[in-house]
């Protein structure tokens, strides 16, 4: 029997600015080369709750402001507290930039009023209200946890105006080696709550930290099988090609 | 007196960078006049004895205004045209100072300027002053906008923040001009297919001219993902679309506000280049030329002449084998690039990723191109300073659990690539090549032997 993995993509068309689907390609394509077979569920304004509430895995991208006024009522009453259920049931999730914003208790974008957030992460984001203080660049860090990954390195790109801080009901995910960060001064990025983590590193995380996608991947059939899922590894030549590049140029 | 030390170094500046071949002859010297002489783009734009044209838009805008200042010459127009490709305020100020005389006479009739997304507010500021106010009485300013997608946003910031921008430019000096006399002094030619450039056309109260493809056959039949403003710029509502073109682009409307895709003036032109954003191209052009009153016939007689930008389609012959060039620097235009190179029936490919600020820094955005369209019988070469994160995204558009070097060649050296690129080209066929901007100068120097701009 193949194992069998549902995947939620929440609002593809309007939290995913830049390269967000690198994510779901990578989850699905290491999953179906060990013989997983996957199944993508797109998840917008319109879906239902029925259509993602028994997936094994979720994730939710980048947006613009604009669009993530959009989503964020839709969010916040009818989908985020779905989400809330299932990251606290240990379902692994990905949230990357202005979806780790979102998940929080609010965000205040740089003009209008604050948009509140489901909670599913103990942590706020304000924006400091200036597009010339946008955090960009090339970025590196060395993660806390997931514990087994502890000392290894993360590498991405961010771009974000807002300035988030964590509550004391999650952990940090990572030190801050080159790059803004959660907030520019706590040293700390992104944030890890059951199974779930939260990056600054946006758009495409997962391709240049494929051991992150193979730990979600294997946390969902984990959680789904109630086993220990051990799979084969893949040939990361490019990939670690890519991430020297990073380290060597930018560390 | 400031103006003229402003102009002389300007101009030494343009000699030396010539001399030497410092390659910086399109950005220098406008650099220096501006710093002595802020106000000189002022100055200049006075001068024009029919007025400016302004292109402006995420692609497509080096293509344009070379088309309209074809379309000019052939109407025995004197023009400036800032050709290098220098599309901030120094490059069009290096544009003018290399056209004036050393007294700062500007001796033309039009300007033509294609202007960077995020330079348009401080160059319409600039020169919008002396054309609205000048005695003569039917100076014209034409603003062109082609489209807005997302484009390097580690450099252009989100595109909401463009169009921000935008629509606060065009209504400052709409209203301006309006205060001052009748309106139809600036004219707007905007792209109705594009829902964020035509919703422009709402808030000010200039003359809009719009332009749009109105035929079916083109649409696309599956949604590409890279979409940037499919809802409703008014009422915040998700956009219907009868047909898409490509990326946001196509005919459509709010069900909810009734917000609607406006009428187009100009539907249909023969684009002398492949490629649909070709099309938009020409339309934008043909429109211009239309608000000039110049003849069809003119416009066809011309555009039939037409030959690309460098850079942009540009071919070259080595020994019995063609290079074509696809500038191709962010999803929507990689896109449209791929889409047309695959229709001229590739059968190799080299792709090029830089990461310099020219190229933008952020190299996210190529999960956003639809690589998955290339067929099996392709082969691709990939290149550049980001050969490795273009190799992985490759690896898993092509479905590689492991590396297969008859469909997918990594190869950081552009020299060799472009030479594996060249060998695997059968005789009379084309190896085409899409790069990013930096990486299309590194291969023409290659190719040419020498350096440009």
């Amino acid at each position: 029997m193949n194992f069998k993995l549902t995947i939620a993509w929440l609002y593809p068309d309007l939290m995913s600015t830049y390269g967000d689907r690198g994510n779901i390609i990578v989850l699905k394509k290491r999953s179906e080369w060990r013989g997983i077979d996957v199944k993508i569920k797109e998840v917008t304004l319109e879906s239902s709750i029925g259509n993602f509430k028994n997936a094994d895995l979720l994730f939710m991208g980048g947006a613009q402001d604009r669009q993530q006024k959009i989503a964020g009522d839709d969010f916040l009453k009818n989908k985020g507290p779905i989400m809330k259920k299932m990251v606290e049931s240990g379902i692994p999730a990905l949230f990357v930039c202005a979806a780790y914003q979102a998940v929080g208790h609010y965000y205040k974008p740089y003009k209008g009023e604050p948009i509140p957030g489901p909670g599913i992460f103990d942590l706020y984001t304000q924006h400091p209200g200036d597009q010339k203080k946008r955090t960009i660049g090339n970025a590196i860090a060395e993660l806390l946890v997931p514990i087994e990954f502890k000392g290894k390195r993360i590498v991405g790109f961010e771009n974000h105006g807002g300035r988030t801080r964590l509550g004391s009901k999650i952990q940090p995910l990572a030190l801050v080696l080159k790059g803004g960060g959660n907030d520019g001064h706590d040293c700390y990025e992104g944030a890890l709550f059951k199974n779930a983590i939260g990056s600054y590193f946006h758009g495409p995380f997962l391709p240049k930290n494929p051991f992150i996608a193979d730990w979600l991947i294997q946390k969902a059939l984990t959680n789904k099988y109630e086993k220990p899922i051990k799979f084969e590894a893949l040939n990361d030549e490019l990939e670690l090609n890519a991430r020297s590049f990073i380290m060597e140029k930018y560390g | 007196m400031r103006h003229y030390t402003a102009i002389l170094l300007g101009k030494l500046t343009f000699i030396i960078t010539q001399f030497l071949h410092l390659g910086a002859g399109g950005t220098w010297p406008g650099e220096i006049t501006l710093t002595i002489d802020p106000q000189i783009l002022k100055r200049f734009s006075s001068q024009f004895r029919k007025g400016i044209i302004i292109v402006a838009g995420t692609n497509g805008k080096t293509t344009t205004s070379l088309m309209i200042s074809h379309l000019l010459q052939s109407q025995n127009y004197t023009i400036v045209h800032n050709n290098s490709g220098a599309n901030l305020l120094n490059g069009i100020a290096s544009a003018l100072v290399k056209a004036c005389d050393w007294k700062g006479k500007i001796q033309a009739d039009w300007g033509v300027f294609e202007v960077d997304e995020n330079s348009l507010s401080s160059v319409i500021f600039n020169i919008k002053i002396p054309i609205l106010s000048s005695q003569v009485k039917d100076k014209k300013l034409i603003i062109v906008l082609l489209n807005l997608f997302r484009d390097q946003l580690d450099r252009y910031g989100e595109v909401d923040v463009i169009a921000e921008k935008w629509k606060n430019v065009l209504q400052a000096i709409s209203h301006q001009s309006s205060a001052m006399r009748d309106k139809s002094d600036i004219t707007l030619i905007l792209n109705a297919d594009d829902p964020q450039v035509a919703y422009l056309g709402q808030t000010t109260n200039a003359k809009n001219y719009y332009f749009g493809i109105s035929d079916p056959q083109h649409f696309l039949r599956v949604k590409e993902h890279a979409t940037d403003s499919t809802f409703c710029l008014h009422c915040g509502a998700r956009l219907v679309y009868t047909g898409i073109y490509f990326s946001h682009l196509g005919i459509w409307n709010c069900a909810k506000c009734g917000l609607k895709r406006p009428l187009p003036m100009l539907t249909d032109w023969n684009s002398p280049l492949p490629g649909l954003y070709n099309k938009y191209n020409t339309l934008a052009s043909v429109s211009v030329a239309r608000n000039l009153h110049i003849s069809d016939e003119q416009i066809g007689n011309t555009l039939i002449q037409f030959k690309p930008a460098f850079g942009r389609q540009e071919e070259f012959d080595v020994k019995n084998k063609k290079i074509k060039l696809f500038l191709s620097k962010n999803p929507s235009g990689f896109n449209a690039s791929l889409r047309t190179v695959l229709e001229l029936k590739s059968s190799v490919i080299l792709i090029i990723l830089n990461d310099r600020i020219p190229d933008g820094r952020d190299v996210s955005w190529i999960w956003d191109v639809d690589f998955e369209t290339i067929p099996n019988e392709v082969k691709v070469i990939v290149s550049g300073e980001r050969v490795f994160d273009l190799g992985i995204r490759l690896k898993y558009a092509f479905d590689l659990k492991n590396s297969d070097a008859s469909r997918l060649i990594i190869e950081p050296n552009l020299n060799i690539a472009l030479k594996k690129g060249l060998s695997l080209t059968k005789e009379n066929e084309t190896l085409y090549v899409l790069p990013t901007y930096s990486a299309m100068l590194e291969v023409r120097k290659i190719i040419t032997g020498k350096k440009i701009l």
